[in-house]
């Protein structure tokens, strides 16, 4: 139990960290959420009276008393630019976001499991070769550089999908998913290479093992040896991996729901930035952020569940 | 005004409104029908829903349907009454006496008010309100509803675009009382359409409004899509997800005209746009360098480089049917000797002006615009470097701290000539983030705002221009056309551009069987 409450305790310090530093960043960005309300409406007069009334015109520290005070007492505000309420707007868009994170981590295991099998089963000939190419590629190159070739390709070229879009799940669940299948295909892409290696990896060193060579022994078929057996040993460790990686996934929403205009909380946090509006900038990182430690800590625990033989200290 | 009476003065006026794709007369004949919900693919992301407080021509396009003003303008921008039934201006235009329409009806149910029509003028005045248009009431002295049917606002002096500027939406329209915590999120006001529901970022969800004081819209709703990118945007139009869309890809107009299940209504201007010089920055203080710049800029080529043709080269940025536009204004031909010649004037030989050239990438075609112009200077012997930037980043610098040499801008519906030539080109204007100073604009265009007569503002406004032109303090470029796609069985598309160029009337739209 002690181990749960300092894991708890190190997950708030975390989360006030993370807002003092996104709080530092926004310094460095020129203007202000009040230019940004004026655009070219704005002159000296009406952008002073609106920095005043925004609070702009406080020193940062009192700024940042005022939106820790409120949030701390459940309170996230309002949009300074878009006049929504923040927590409606976390609620309205937590929900795509989830379900693309969840996709991604579907087509991720569905594409990495066989793939890394495959490698291992027929490791060092060209078929490890090509799954190990693809891993390598997956990894390599960026998230949004998979993003701009899957739209050439999937949307402009074949017009299979639309190249971007957004429909919410809780109206329309078949029409979120389109928008959502090539967004999260995306974002699978990097977790998939990741993935595959570790299935190789795993799937050798079981393949090695004693038991395996008893099974061959016995009589059993190739197929039967390596899916009922080998492959249920090799693949907790990479179950756990791709538990960890949600966390991951869910902080690389920004760029690839930003890249497909799929208006989710990633696309919500660039608008907020882009934006200047601090008080939405600050919710949404600290909405991701807990998502990623909470994912973790939620491994962590079902872990020790799973394995007994592992012990948290 | 009737249908047809309409047409003929806004062909007249407009030049440039035109539908493509009808077959014909017989189509524009079509009896309005009622009923249905039309879908319409909107170009960006609506904020603000608080028409005090926004700014934005996304959100205002929207809005123009769910509010009403008090006063409004037809396409040469003669005050009309709407909500006031009528009004009365004194001689010496500082009183101002609004008679309201009998039965104008709030989305709420309520019958709009003198007390409506105060609260909501006060609002705007308010400076904690912290509205896009405080300034049009900084004359203003009081604002007093005598009985529940006339409002009369006294003025400190005289300020004469007032009247006119209570036509837009952001200072005239009228909000039910003590509604000014809801705007933002759930707007409220007595026009065509009751907002229903805003999911962020994607879609906003009208309904008529039975009582509208016009009559009720034919549609029985609008559920307007936000969709940026504006390929998604055409494809969701031509395969029929959408029934309507705005601003139709540049480079597609001609292509997307030939479509028969399409229609097309382009018209202008949408805004307009052109180049600038800071005043406070060396060498651009010096107006021969300014003209010689000019003086490169084959403004056709640029249109057609940078807008494929979707616009009207102009020297006069005045809106083109207002009194002020003056058609003499003649942007000046590309000449590379003569420009040279200035230069050397002024102290330049070739390769000796260098400068760097912001932008925003928040207008594409101002960097495809920028680029062209690059390359002209380079011709001319001037090294010029561009620079994109954010919208965040350009507002930061070349609008508020005017940290800039030179850069280009468009403006939306500044056709009232003051709100024009004050804030943009008089010493004190509060547009004017190029530090222009000229004497002879500064005592024109205060002139122009204390006076009573109509006609010589307009002559004065001409003056300003001429001005503008001889000492090149900016360079005009063109009026960029407004488009909107539309499948075949949308109807009264020629009604559905307000006279500003900018919003969207859904009031005047049907869909057909």
């Amino acid at each position: 139990m002690s181990y749960l409450a300092r894991r708890l305790a190190l997950f708030v310090i975390t989360l006030l960290l993370i807002t003092v530093v996104t709080f530092l960043i926004t310094l460095v960005l020129p203007g202000d959420v009040a230019t940004m309300i004026l655009g070219t409406r704005s002159d000296p007069a009406t952008l002073a009276a609106l920095r005043e009334k925004l609070g702009l015109n406080q020193a940062l520290i009192v700024q940042y008393g005022h939106w820790m005070g409120r949030a701390l007492s459940g309170d996230l505000g309002v949009s300074l630019i878009f006049k929504e309420p923040i927590a409606l707007l976390l609620g309205q868009k937590i929900a795509a976001s989830t379900l693309l994170v969840v996709m991604s981590l579907i087509f991720a295991l569905a594409a990495a499991v066989p793939l890394g099998v495959w490698s291992a089963v027929h490791r060092d000939r060209w078929q490890d070769t090509v799954g190990s190419g693809i891993a390598l590629a997956g990894i390599s190159l960026p998230d949004f550089f998979w993003g701009i070739v899957l739209i050439l390709f999937v949307a402009r070229w074949l017009d299979w999908l639309p190249a971007s879009g957004y429909a919410s799940p809780v109206e329309n669940l078949p029409l979120a998913l389109k928008y959502a299948l090539l967004p999260s295909i995306t974002l699978a892409l990097s977790l998939m290479a990741h993935l595959t290696r570790m299935t190789r990896s795993a799937m050798l060193e079981v393949l090695g093992q004693d038991f395996v060579r008893v099974c061959r022994a016995k009589g059993l078929a190739w197929g039967a040896v390596i899916f009922r057996h080998a492959l249920r040993n090799a693949v907790m460790p990479v179950l756990t991996v791709a538990g960890l990686q949600l966390g991951y996934l869910f902080g690389s929403i920004i760029v690839v729901e930003s890249l497909f205009n799929f208006t989710g909380m990633g696309w919500l946090t660039y608008q907020a930035l882009l934006n200047r509006d601090m008080p939405l900038v600050q919710a949404t990182v600290l909405v991701i952020a807990a998502v990623v430690m909470m994912t973790n800590l939620v491994i962590d625990i079902v872990y020790t569940v799973l394995d007994p033989r592992v012990r948290l200290s | 005004m009737k249908r047809r009476e309409f047409l003929q003065t806004s062909g007249l006026l407009m030049g440039g409104l035109a539908v493509g794709g009808l077959p014909g007369p017989a189509a524009a004949e079509d009896a309005p029908r009622r009923g249905g919900t039309l879908i319409w693919g909107h170009s960006e992301t609506t904020q603000n829903l608080d028409i005090h407080q926004t700014g934005t021509a996304s959100t205002l396009r929207l809005l123009q349907n769910v509010h009403d003003t008090i006063v409004t303008v037809d396409h040469s921008f003669k005050v009309l009454p709407n909500v006031a039934e009528s009004f009365d201006v004194s001689q010496d235009l500082l009183t101002y006496t609004f008679r309201l329409r009998p039965g104008v009806k709030f989305h709420t149910g309520a019958a709009v008010t003198s007390a409506d029509v105060v609260y909501s003028f006060e609002r705007v005045k308010d400076p904690k309100t912290g509205a896009v248009n405080f300034d049009v009431f900084k004359d203003v002295a009081g604002i007093e509803a005598p009985d529940p049917g006339t409002v009369i606002v006294k003025m400190k002096q005289p300020f004469a675009p007032f009247l006119a500027r209570l036509a837009e939406l952001g200072a005239g329209a009228i909000l039910p009382k003590d509604s000014g915590d809801i705007q933002g999120k759930a707007p409220v006001g007595c026009g065509p359409f009751k907002f229903v529901s805003r999911e962020f970022g994607n879609k906003v969800e009208l309904t008529g409004f039975a009582d509208y004081w016009q009559g009720a819209p034919y549609l029985d709703g609008v559920l307007s899509h936000e969709v940026t990118e504006e390929t998604v945007r055409l494809t969701g139009l031509q395969t029929g997800q959408f029934h309507l869309i705005n601003d139709i890809p540049m480079d597609r107009v001609a292509k997307v005209k030939q479509d028969p299940k399409l229609q097309v209504l382009s018209w202008f201007p949408l805004c307009w746009d052109f180049l600038n010089f800071n005043h406070a920055k060396k060498p651009f203080d010096d107006p021969r360098v300014r003209k010689a710049l000019d003086l490169m800029v084959d403004k056709d080529a640029l249109m057609q480089g940078a807008l494929w043709g979707q616009g009207v080269v102009t020297g006069s940025p005045s809106f083109p049917t207002s009194a002020s536009y003056d058609a003499n204004i003649k942007p000046r031909k590309q000449d590379f000797e003569a420009a040279a010649a200035l230069l050397k004037e002024a102290g330049f030989g070739p390769g000796q002006l260098q400068f760097t050239f912001k932008v925003t990438t928040n207008y594409p075609y101002h960097v495809q615009a920028a680029q062209i112009m690059q390359a002209w200077f380079e011709q001319g012997g001037v090294k010029a470097t561009t620079q994109q930037l954010t919208w965040a980043d350009w507002l930061s610098q070349c609008w508020v701290h005017r940290d800039f040499e030179v850069t280009m801008m468009n403006f939306f519906t500044l056709w009232e000539p003051d709100f024009l030539y004050y804030t943009l080109w008089n010493s004190t204007g509060a547009f004017n983030y190029r530090n222009i100073k000229d004497s002879t604009i500064d005592d024109l265009t205060e002139k122009a705002r204390r006076s009573t007569d109509p006609a010589g503002r307009a002559a004065i406004y001409k003056q300003v221009q001429q001005r503008i032109q001889d000492e090149t303090h900016d360079v005009i470029l063109w009026f960029r056309n407004g488009t909107v796609g539309a499948r075949q069985n949308v109807g009264g598309l020629d009604r559905l551009v307000h006279p500003n160029g900018s919003n969207l009337m859904f009031r005047n739209v049907w869909l057909k069987a």
